[in-house]
């Protein structure tokens, strides 16, 4: 009775408890790297936007071309069997890379001896391209109208999983003089790109760029787009270096805790990181 | 306004022949109504020949009007209110408790100002959890950035065990965690109606009871007006009032605790200040800035405005976890 008296208050919404179960069904995309999985409870969550930045050459477009091939792993092998949709705004995704991130994903399922020999499924890397729609935006217009086009995109294609934007940041930071527009612009797509990822149980991550801020007296490495646009994802994830190894670490997370995890970018795509110590540190 | 003709439905009264009439005085709506001179109006009804038809319809209006407005309250009436009505509600963490003077308060919003990431979503969580917990209320979470998770709130409402309960301990956290209603909302119209739904829904419900709604969560509110603000012309200004007034509207008629989160922008100096600017100052009643010591779980808050105390106090807590 008392249940059903709590639900009457609003129409549409959801209870904590049935949330709760709901959580244990939607498998999150891997990313490759054990400790980075680790570190993230699983992989990246779906429903969720999650932001990755760091500086130039840390492996954030290697990431998500990771994740773009990843997120197709079929449903036998612990992946979404999805597709992927990546919005490209820096001209960086290279077909070839993604070729062979593919063929190094497919021989890892293959050798990790789950593979059936009724498996249907055609599995070969030139598939996995096939299931990215891969979308070029040149300005910040074309970026905003391809977001508000995605809405009816991912209508017609369902199982599209995994939404990728590299980088969120590139048409945002030159030739904007009105910076309240901008926070306006950016607030209305962020918006935007939450209500999708719900409404459509997918994962958005979006790659974003660092710049230089003057805080507490000294001038620090932050993401860019300011502040506002801080708020704007579920989960925020930096890459950065500590010495020679690549470190990722988490920033914001509403049910995570801060930790970080090294990582390395091989021939293969995202792996774990050859050093010794593979312990994830816990801050 | 109304147009006159809007209430012929609901009060026959308000017929054509006294539709007309008004309109021969140039009072068409509702407000012509108000601003017309009415003896002048009784005066002119005199000379009508349905007079007297014409004078019930106007003390009918009139009457339309008066139960429209808010009650007087004089001074001990609400003394009174506050003392039975307005309780204060944990907040189940030790250090806002005692910067609060017990918690947060039923009647009044309060508003969690920080950076990213300083905790702020976290707070909401725990307050959830434990005001679900202890006091047994249903809570209502708006949450406009999938940042509700549900596992956190099975994590603090499984720390504030109670061994008194005789129940087997899932079934208890089925109960707590049933009491906790989720809405995403993603746009600045859909907050409006959804509060303007919970308004109505809450007027014919019973005010007492063990699972009347006792918290209302908005995580985050400037995520949704930012968007809609500063554009040119006071639409989005006048977007963002109305959200303030009918979450303390909502609030104050129903004794519940509205907890509300703001992010931080750049001020002067490269000082951050909190965002939505100086009109969005006046609206919550208790402001408090949160920010997180680098890279650990410690958590300064400190006291940006209140009814009742002085601002610049200042508390650390932890969250664990």
């Amino acid at each position: 009775m008392e249940v059903s008296s709590s639900k009457s208050y609003s129409v549409g919404a959801r209870t904590a408890w049935d949330m709760f179960h709901e959580d244990d069904f939607f498998t999150r995309i891997t990313t490759s790297c054990a400790d980075m999985d680790n570190m993230l409870g699983g992989g990246i969550n779906c429903k969720e936007i999650t932001e990755i930045g760091g500086v130039p050459g840390i492996g954030k477009t290697q990431l998500g071309i990771q994740l773009a091939v990843n997120v197709q792993i079929p449903l036998d092998y612990g992946g979404l069997g999805g597709k992927a949709i990546y919005i490209d705004t820096e001209g960086s995704f290279m077909p070839e890379r993604a070729l062979q991130i593919a063929q190094a994903c497919i021989e890892d399922i293959e050798t990790n001896g789950f593979y059936r020999k009724d498996f249907h499924v055609n599995m070969e890397p030139t598939s996995f391209l096939e299931n990215i729609f891969y979308f070029r935006v040149c300005s910040y217009t074309e970026q905003i109208a391809l977001i508000n086009y995605l809405d009816k995109f991912i209508s017609d294609h369902q199982d599209v999983k995994v939404v990728i934007v590299d980088s969120v940041t590139f048409h945002f930071r030159q030739d904007f003089d009105d910076l309240a527009r901008r926070t306006r612009v950016l607030g209305g797509m962020a918006l935007k790109l939450m209500k999708l990822a719900k409404q459509f149980s997918l994962a958005v991550v979006l790659l974003n760029q660092v710049t230089m801020k003057y805080t507490e007296g000294s001038f620090q490495l932050t993401l860019a787009l300011g502040d506002s646009w801080s708020h704007a994802c579920t989960n925020r994830i930096i890459l950065y270096w500590n010495g020679n190894e690549r470190y990722a670490y988490i920033d914001k997370s509403p049910s995570l805790p801060s930790a970080s995890a090294p990582y390395s970018v091989t021939a293969k795509g995202i792996r774990n990181s050859a050093s010794n110590c593979k312990r994830v540190k816990m801050m | 306004m109304a147009p006159l003709r809007s209430l012929e439905l609901e009060f026959p009264l308000v017929d054509s022949n006294f539709q007309q009439f008004c309109a021969s005085h140039g009072i068409l709506s509702v407000e012509d109504f108000l601003i017309h001179d009415l003896y002048l109006l009784v005066g002119s009804a005199e000379h009508e020949t349905t007079s007297d038809r014409l004078k019930q319809g106007i003390a009918q209006v009139l009457s339309i009007l008066d139960g429209l407005h808010q009650p007087w309250l004089s001074g001990m009436e609400l003394l009174e209110d506050a003392q039975q009505n307005k309780h204060i509600l944990s907040t189940g963490c030790e250090g806002i408790n005692v910067l609060l003077q017990g918690g947060l308060r039923e009647g009044q919003v309060t508003e969690l100002v920080g950076p990213s990431p300083s905790g702020k979503t976290q707070v909401c969580l725990l307050a959830a959890s434990n005001i679900a917990k202890n006091y047994g209320g249903a809570v209502i979470f708006i949450d406009t950035g999938n940042s509700f998770s549900a596992k956190r709130i099975a994590e603090h409402v499984g720390k504030i065990s109670d061994t008194a309960f005789k129940e087997p301990e899932s079934q208890i956290l089925e109960k707590i965690m049933s009491s906790i209603l989720c809405h995403s909302v993603f746009d600045v119209f859909d907050l409006l109606s959804l509060l303007h739904q919970l308004e109505s829904n809450l007027r014919s419900q019973m005010k007492t009871g063990s699972n009347r709604v006792l918290l209302v969560v908005v995580d985050s509110v400037s995520s949704l007006i930012s968007p809609v603000l500063g554009s040119s012309g006071p639409y989005g200004r006048a977007l963002m009032v109305s959200v303030g007034y009918l979450l303390k509207k909502l609030a104050d008629e129903n004794n519940i605790a509205v907890l509300v989160t703001n992010h931080t922008v750049g001020g002067e100096g490269g000082i951050p200040k909190p965002a939505l600017g100086e009109s969005w100052k006046g609206i919550p009643h208790v402001r408090l800035l949160l920010s997180r010591d680098c890279k650990s779980n410690n958590f300064n808050v400190s006291i940006l405005k209140h009814p009742s105390m002085a601002s610049g106090k200042t508390a650390k807590f932890v969250i664990y976890e």
